[in-house]
């Protein structure tokens, strides 16, 4: 015991030297690595990325945190960035990356053969992967589905405490509505969102999945979420009462509101050869199968077919505001969200 | 002789310390700065909208908790001091375990058990009939109860030691005069042990106002909750600095009040007699009402919870959770929260040796500066040390040096308040004398003060290991690629429902605490060379 001061001196120099090599050698074991920065809910990428690994030999190693936290990192962390790979959810937050010049522009042929050049940045500096709608989620006990056609309709005082949202920095409610707001102006927008508010409560989640847990509980009846929760849920619990909802179909309303998981190569990336290869894999027949059905999402590749669980893409049509415009709708959007005072 | 010129010129300590406490002041003045140069449109937006209800729930939740905690922490310890009953030694130790369990981890196991169709549930409406409803544990009052059940060891602590040292002739005289035992406790008890349960629910409510992962997991909007929203939903980052200004000044108030408290309430020992009280030993009906409530408290607060993570993790190890990939994070974490408390006493040590052995002005503004970081909760510490790296440092950004500094600055506060009076306690005198016997500085050092002080610096030492591991939001913020820690694990498989692969992480952050959090309370221990120094 009389030695323990000098005891723990000696280990934090001992540990000291172990996290300045730590630091030193980082960058040489990257040599032969490529680093993924994911939005992604790891369980969603990670078999793909380990599909990858084993198939080329090229080790990945994975971040995985919040989108937009990501993009903040990345535009911090500049060409010193260690990652090679951006892949995320939301096609505003992707566009943005672009904007601020963090993505580096690709040519490549495979790319351009596989992906329709409305899911992808003009210059290819990001690539859509797969499809994903907002739509509502619903318990099958509890509502009609004929009560509600748009999602505008959720604003409605009927809904009162009988929604599920979820909070404002979901990139996914961002993104949605920024569409509304391109659609329908700041009045009614506004209006949407005071009512979403309003009939929310405390339902406000920080995560689809719970959002997609409470409505198929009856703790609210109706939610608002991706698509693939809800057959994410029912493939774990096939007897839950919830259903999907696809809402503004009528004619001349405003369609579905469509969002894609993508992804780009960083500009600072010295392994821009290994993040072709990984790109060339998603982009594939076979990785675009592998990539939408572990998320129950649409493959963006025309010949691969989705999971037969989901409602059909060619029954149902998707609104019309192209993705790239995300980015420059977003902060407007946010500023409604912030003035409305959603959580 | 050597002595009065270093007195003089300022020291190569002097200078260490002064640049110490610079740079531990850069990332609260940069918060303000970022806070101060927000347009008026986006603070009055903010007023607006976010703040009333920001202030009220963070202010409701803490006020709650500590009033909660008061109660169950000044019970027990008055149990504890004043009452015999069988196994009384082990519960004495038992209750203090809810500190070895985050937060985060007692929210997620409470939010499965009394969520909607859980266990609790079933078994209510089972019993009262299908439409029965328990209070959802994603309230007001569930995270209150979550938040209370792990803190008031705090007040429990500082309480029991209170009672300890109290002298029992000021009660005697009291109960002499004529005063009802409650009166007793109300005008001469309570006064005499108001600074420590001062002090206890000062820990409790810079604790609630600070935590993020059990408000993140039972959605309850915190000040400290809507920072980190910000920091991770906007590419803007102002918002977060102006709700982290007032969460600033927020703990900063709450720290000027507790050493009010503790100033207007000192209390002297006249004369030399002291007596400690002894131990009643109640009836039949007494003992066990006792000892059910004890046990009540400990199986909410540790017990349950406990049962349930082992129960899960044997689940999830049968599914082979304890891979490669584990014992990693299991060693991230380690190792980067010894590095973190080793790294913390270094840089405490000029601080608080110059502040307790020459208190000028500018010594003890330099340990002050030190204190700044109490009032930083993690996610706002995070956005400091983030930003200033990337200014500054950018090489260093996504490194583990980026984490160490946030740990530093974050915890070096606790670790202070071990090593302070640890080092106070020391007379020069001790030291003089050495000296005047022939010991060299360097043997004086080894063998005077170095005995004295180690107790309190491997008690800053354990304090800082113990809340580093446990750490979530600075770490979610700023960790290296592929650099997950238990932490980190426990959140991200609860946050989206994964409670078996969670549970894993959680009983070891558990089990890894509390060998160092009985180390911390042993007051043997402790108390040892006590005796030389007074």
């Amino acid at each position: 015991m009389a030695s323990s001061p000098r005891a723990i001196l000696a280990l934090t120099l001992v540990l000291g030297t172990l996290a300045l090599w730590y630091v030193i050698t980082t960058p040489a074991i990257a040599a032969d690595k490529l680093i993924v920065y994911s939005g992604r809910a790891e369980r969603l990428i990670k078999p793909v990325l380990d599909e990858f690994q084993s198939k080329s030999g090229i080790q990945i190693e994975l971040l995985s945190s919040g989108t937009t936290e990501l993009v903040n990192r990345l535009k911090a962390e500049g060409d010193h960035t260690p990652a090679d790979v951006f892949l995320t959810n939301d096609a505003g937050s992707l566009e943005h990356a672009r904007e601020l010049k963090l993505l580096r522009p690709m040519n490549m042929r495979e790319v351009e053969r596989a992906i329709p050049p409305q899911f992808r940045a003009p210059d290819n500096s990001w690539i859509g992967l797969s499809g994903r709608f907002w739509i509502v989620v619903y318990n099958t006990k509890l509502v009609k589905p004929d009560q509600i056609t748009s999602l505008l309709d959720l604003a409605q005082p009927q809904w009162k405490d009988k929604l599920a949202i979820p909070n404002s920095g979901s990139e996914y409610l961002q993104a949605g509505v920024s569409v509304i707001k391109a659609t329908f102006g700041d009045e009614r927008t506004k209006q949407f969102l005071q009512g979403l508010k309003t009939n929310a409560g405390t339902q406000v989640y920080q995560k689809s999945s719970q959002i997609v847990e409470a409505v198929a509980k009856g703790q609210v009846a109706v939610g608002l979420v991706n698509h693939y929760y809800i057959y994410r849920h029912l493939a774990a619990q096939p007897s839950a009462p919830i259903a999907a909802l696809m809402t503004d179909q009528q004619e001349g309303g405003m369609g579905a509101i469509m969002n894609v998981a993508g992804i780009g190569v960083t500009r600072a990336s010295k392994h821009v050869e290994s993040a072709k290869l990984l790109i060339e894999f998603l982009v594939a027949q076979a990785g675009q199968k592998l990539f939408a059905d572990l998320d129950k999402e649409y493959p963006l590749h025309p010949d691969v077919k989705a999971d037969p669980a989901l409602i059909d893409r060619h029954s149902f049509r998707a609104a019309l505001v192209p993705l790239a415009r995300l980015a420059e709708l977003r902060e407007p959007t946010l500023t409604l969200i912030e003035q409305v005072g959603l959580r | 002789m050597v002595t009065a010129t270093r007195f003089n010129a300022p020291s190569p300590l002097q200078w260490v310390s002064v640049i110490t406490a610079v740079f531990l002041l850069l990332p609260t003045c940069y918060i303000i700065y970022v806070a101060l140069t927000a347009t008026p449109a986006s603070w009055s937006r903010l007023w607006s909208t976010r703040i009333p209800e920001l202030l009220w729930n963070t202010l409701s939740l803490a006020t709650s908790v500590a009033l909660i905690t008061f109660i169950l922490g000044l019970s027990l310890a008055w149990i504890m001091v004043r009452y015999d009953f069988p196994g009384r030694r082990i519960w004495e130790w038992a209750l203090v375990f809810p500190l070895a369990m985050p937060t985060y981890v007692l929210a997620y196991v409470y939010a499965h058990l009394f969520g909607m169709g859980g266990p609790a549930e079933q078994w209510w409406q089972a019993l009262m009939g299908p439409e029965a409803r328990l209070v959802s544990p994603q309230s007001f009052t569930g995270v209150t109860m979550v938040m209370a059940l792990d803190t008031f060891p705090f007040v429990y602590l500082l309480a029991r030691s209170a009672l300890l040292n109290l002298n029992v002739s000021f009660e005697e005289v009291a109960r002499a005069c004529g005063m009802s035992p409650w009166i007793t406790l109300r005008r001469i008890t309570l006064p005499l042990i108001r600074p420590a349960i001062a002090a206890g629910l000062a820990l409790v409510i810079l604790y609630v106002i600070s935590d993020f992962g059990a408000v993140s997991l039972l959605r309850y909007q915190t000040l400290t909750y809507a920072v980190y929203q910000q920091m991770t939903g906007r590419y803007d980052q102002t918002a977060a600095g102006i709700l982290s200004l007032l969460l600033v000044v927020m703990a900063i108030v709450f720290l000027v009040t507790e050493r009010w408290f503790r100033r207007r309430s000192r209390f002297y020992q006249t004369s030399g007699r002291y007596r400690t009280s002894t131990r009643h030993r109640g009836g039949a009906l007494k003992t066990a009402l006792i000892m059910t409530y004890v046990v009540l408290i400990f199986g909410a607060a540790f017990g349950i919870p406990a049962a349930m993570l082992i129960y899960w993790s044997v689940a999830a190890i049968s599914q082979g959770a304890l891979d490669a990939r584990f014992f990693g994070f299991v060693w991230n974490s380690s190792f980067l929260s010894a590095l973190a408390a080793g790294g913390a006493v270094l840089i405490g040590l000029p601080l608080a040796y110059l502040a307790s052995r020459r208190p000028s002005r500018l010594n003890i503004a330099c340990l002050q500066a030190a204190y700044a970081g109490y009032a930083l909760p993690g996610p706002v510490a995070a956005l400091a040390v983030l930003v200033l790296f990337t200014h500054f440092a950018p090489v260093l950004y996504g490194s583990i040096v980026v984490l160490l500094v946030a740990y530093v600055l974050h915890f070096l506060p606790v670790g202070l308040q071990s090593m302070e009076p640890a080092l106070q306690q020391v007379t020069p005198n001790v030291e003089e004398v050495a000296r005047t016997l022939g010991c060299t500085t360097r043997r004086m050092l080894r063998r005077v003060t170095l005995p004295l002080i180690q107790n309190g610096f491997i008690a800053a030492w354990v304090l800082m290991f113990l809340q580093i591991m446990k750490e979530l939001p600075a770490t979610l913020l700023l960790r290296p690629v592929g650099f997950d820690t238990l932490a980190i694990r426990v959140w991200l498989e609860a946050s989206e429902e994964y409670y078996q692969l969670a549970a894993p992480s959680a009983l070891l952050i558990v089990l890894l605490s509390l060998p160092a959090l009985m180390l911390l309370v042993s007051k043997d221990w402790r108390g040892r060379h006590q005796e030389v120094v007074t």
